[in-house]
């Protein structure tokens, strides 16, 4: 609508500079840190992209309206690779205890958040017109940053050889679960008709509930281990 | 440079405002996009004898309101053309800053009530001149969503009396419309032109050495006149029934004058100019200055065509109107022509009638009523065939038309009645017996190729049609005076019509404060999360001591 409507826009992804500032990262110097898990992100971004326009079908003729089910999992057996990114953001950039994981996820969050959102948000959120799509895409973006701390916190779990084996199965159903949400919940959301706000709130539900999960072996993990 | 930097604003102090220099021109240029995008026609605008006439401004950037609720000049109205009165049209002509009419989905289908009241209201917008920019934009479902919006808020507002809190919670929610267009104001066209055509049957000249009458020059003159209509009151092609029915008749009398033994002793000329009623009949005016114009010399009479069938239906009795300046007298070319077409007529059709409108000139006005007029002024025994008995009647400028069927048929029998009368008047026949029979007859072949011709410039598709079968055919164009232009065009080019949603100022602090209430809690979330972290690994801590291998259900249930 206005710069004053971009800037609200913008205010509403505060809560990653919270994330940064407050769970200690600024205190152990972790910008660049997060920056090489920004890059790593693009690189992934880059070679799944190299992979679905070589490998893939893509009907542009599609409506946008419709669900398409198959092209759905499909796209999302191609975001297995987001899952390799994770791995070799955790392997590569050093980091300590808690502050690895939330260096990995922030940095990831945060890289997706300007690379997708942040055209689409100066172009629109600045225009005359005005639609709600800008604020909602912001509050989305929050749930994404929950989404991929809980992410990169499974994956790090995964990689854990001293993880109780009784929890494998979990972090992996959580995982998969994780990956193929844009299946499932979009699926869901589409053939239950939810609208765009109620959408949002669920998708939040449904990153929290992986969140505590992730959260509660983590949890077990870091105390056995005495981080 | 990066490798140093441990926090956001080592970065600026380092060589990141040089980037900057570049990334921010690249963002400016990254203009937002745009919203609702409609076609839309601007209104006609033109100049005749130095009257304005049509909407004479062109850029809109105004706030949207409804019929009902606009009040100043920085409003402009967003309607429904049926939804428009003469009266709502005046008060926005004086005071609203723009006008946009959406046209109905189907003309066709309107009671005749409604139709009558869309003609009226076309005919005064287009007989005035207009200060505000109007256009039209043809019916989509997402203007009409737009018009009912503005619409139906406004009902809300004016039904309920609410609180000061009230008001401001109404005035967040509220949706604004912001309309603009950006049409240039359009330049008077300096080349601006018309065309009139010219043309005639010169009859065989074995037939006229036979009689010896000399060269067909001497013998009388019948002219057929007719005007294409090229706008309305928006630049679009009107249904030019007229000249369709000029060039039937065209097309019919070419196989009566090839042929030796049907040669008549009349001269059959035709005249077709782009300049109707609207310029004022402007193409005839000029082609009658002519010096030594030859071609109407001797004339036995004129004959105009004028809405020879209304485009739109409504209520009106079926009769075809005879326009004369003066009553005929008895036993002249007009009175007896006028016997043999209402003979004809009434056994060709059972309820058309034919009936003499007296209407004399009236000099003091800067317009004419009729095109018969400019040839009444010069001598000529001239009338208007037309089925309008009013000359202000809206339906011979309008610019909606019914369906193609139902006007071709009304049209045969209008180029049946004009071509045997014509043809009685010619051969001195009795009017009673079929002339156009057999292979000669009239259909709606003749008449359906001709609707679609729109001007006489435009792909030379009429000037061919009167050479393929006439003689002395010429184009005359007349250009506007440079000093004192007896009409004038403007340059358009239909531009574009931008609907942007829009939200109050209010609504933007409104959501600021909702977003700063949004991050405190995010704030204190985030303050909160070591204490839940530590609650959590507490519990983990028991639930594993409790059980020595813990099953994952077990901790899902926590």
């Amino acid at each position: 609508m206005t710069l004053y409507h971009f800037g609200n826009c913008v205010a509403l992804l505060l809560p990653y500079y919270f994330t940064y500032k407050y769970s200690g990262l600024s205190e152990y110097g972790a910008f660049w840190k997060c920056v090489q898990a920004g890059c790593i992100y693009i690189f992934t971004q880059l070679c799944k992209m190299l992979v679905l326009a070589t490998f893939f079908y893509s009907d542009s003729s599609t409506n946008s309206g419709e669900f398409n089910f198959f092209a759905e999992i499909l796209r999302c057996s191609v975001d297995v690779a987001d899952l390799l990114g994770f791995a070799l953001i955790l392997s590569r950039i050093p980091g300590k205890g808690h502050s690895k994981l939330i260096t990995a996820g922030l940095g990831w969050a945060t890289a997706e958040v300007i690379l997708s959102r942040g055209i689409m948000l100066w172009v629109g959120a600045r225009g005359t017109e005005f639609s709600w799509i800008y604020i909602q895409k912001c509050l989305e973006s929050n749930v994404l940053l929950v989404q991929h701390l809980s992410t990169a916190t499974l994956i790090w779990l995964f990689t854990r050889h001293d993880l109780n084996k009784a929890l494998k199965p979990l972090v992996s159903i959580l995982l998969a679960v994780t990956i193929f949400k844009g299946v499932w919940l979009e699926g869901l959301l589409h053939i239950l008709s939810i609208g765009p706000w109620t959408a949002i709130a669920v998708k939040a539900l449904v990153a929290a509930i992986i969140g505590f999960c992730s959260l509660n072996i983590y949890a077990c993990l870091a105390q056995q281990i005495g981080i | 440079m990066l490798n140093e930097a441990d926090n956001l604003a080592d970065i600026f102090r380092g060589g990141l405002p040089y980037f900057l220099i570049i990334t921010l021109p690249i963002l400016i240029i990254c203009s937002p996009c745009l919203a609702s995008e409609f076609e839309v026609m601007a209104m006609t605008k033109y100049d005749v004898n130095g009257e304005n006439f049509g909407s004479r401004s062109s850029v809109i950037s105004l706030e949207a309101k409804s019929l009902y609720t606009w009040n100043t000049g920085r409003h402009c109205v967003l309607a429904r053309l049926l939804d428009i009165s003469l009266n709502d049209f005046n008060r926005i002509r004086q005071k609203a800053g723009g006008l946009i009419i959406m046209l109905p989905d189907d003309v066709q289908t309107l009671s005749n009530e409604v139709k009558d009241q869309i003609l009226m209201l076309e005919q005064q917008m287009l007989t005035q001149s207009i200060p505000i920019p109007v256009y039209f934009a043809s019916f989509t479902k997402t203007l009409e969503h737009i018009i009912n919006d503005i619409t139906s808020t406004t009902i809300d507002n004016n039904t309920q009396d609410k609180t000061a809190l009230g008001q401001l919670l109404l005035s967040v929610n509220a949706n604004g419309y912001h309309i603009t267009v950006d049409g240039q104001n359009s330049a008077a066209n300096k080349n601006s032109k018309l065309a009139s055509i010219q043309g005639e049957f010169v009859p065989n000249q074995y037939a006229m050495q036979k009689e010896n009458t000399g060269d067909g020059n001497n013998l009388p003159l019948i002219l057929i006149t007719a005007n294409l209509k090229t706008f309305g009151i928006i630049n679009k092609y009107p249904l030019n029934a007229d000249s369709a029915v000029l060039m039937a008749l065209i097309e019919i009398f070419s196989k009566l004058h090839t042929t030796l033994s049907t040669t008549p002793k009349y001269r059959l000329g035709f005249f077709l100019s782009d300049s109707g009623l609207l310029l004022n009949f402007q193409g005839s005016k000029k082609w009658l200055e002519i010096d030594d114009n030859l071609a109407i010399q001797n004339v036995e009479f004129v004959l105009c065509l004028d809405t020879i069938t209304q485009s739109l239906t409504s209520n009106q009795p079926n009769v075809l109107y005879m326009h004369v300046s003066k009553p005929p007298k008895e036993k002249t070319s007009i009175s007896n022509y006028f016997k043999l077409l209402k003979s004809i007529a009434g056994r060709n059709s059972a309820n058309l009638t034919v009936e003499g409108v007296h209407k004399k000139i009236n000099l003091a006005d800067s317009k004419l009523s009729w095109e018969h007029e400019r040839f009444s002024m010069k001598r000529f025994p001239a009338f208007t065939l037309s089925s309008a008995r009013n000359p202000t009647s809206p339906l011979r400028t309008t610019m909606f038309k019914d369906k193609e069927s139902h006007i071709v048929e009304q049209l045969v029998t209008s180029v049946k009645n004009i071509a045997e009368s014509l043809a009685c008047y010619m051969y001195k026949i009795d009017p009673l017996s079929d002339i156009f029979k057999g292979h000669a007859a009239i259909t709606e072949d003749n008449i359906l190729p001709y609707l679609g011709i729109k001007a006489i410039l435009q792909n030379n598709d009429i000037k061919d049609g009167f050479e393929k079968y006439l003689k002395n055919v010429k184009v005359f164009y007349d250009k506007p005076d440079e000093r004192e232009p007896d009409f004038m065009f403007y340059n358009g080019i239909n531009p574009k019509l931008n609907i942007y949603r829009v939200k109050p100022a209010i609504f933007d602090l409104f959501l600021t404060f909702a977003i700063s209430l949004y991050l405190v809690g995010i704030y204190f979330a985030i303050q909160f999360f070591p204490k839940l972290y530590g609650l959590i690994s507490t519990s983990t801590n028991i639930s594993i001591r409790c059980f020595i291998k813990p099953s994952p259900n077990v901790l899902k249930r926590k």
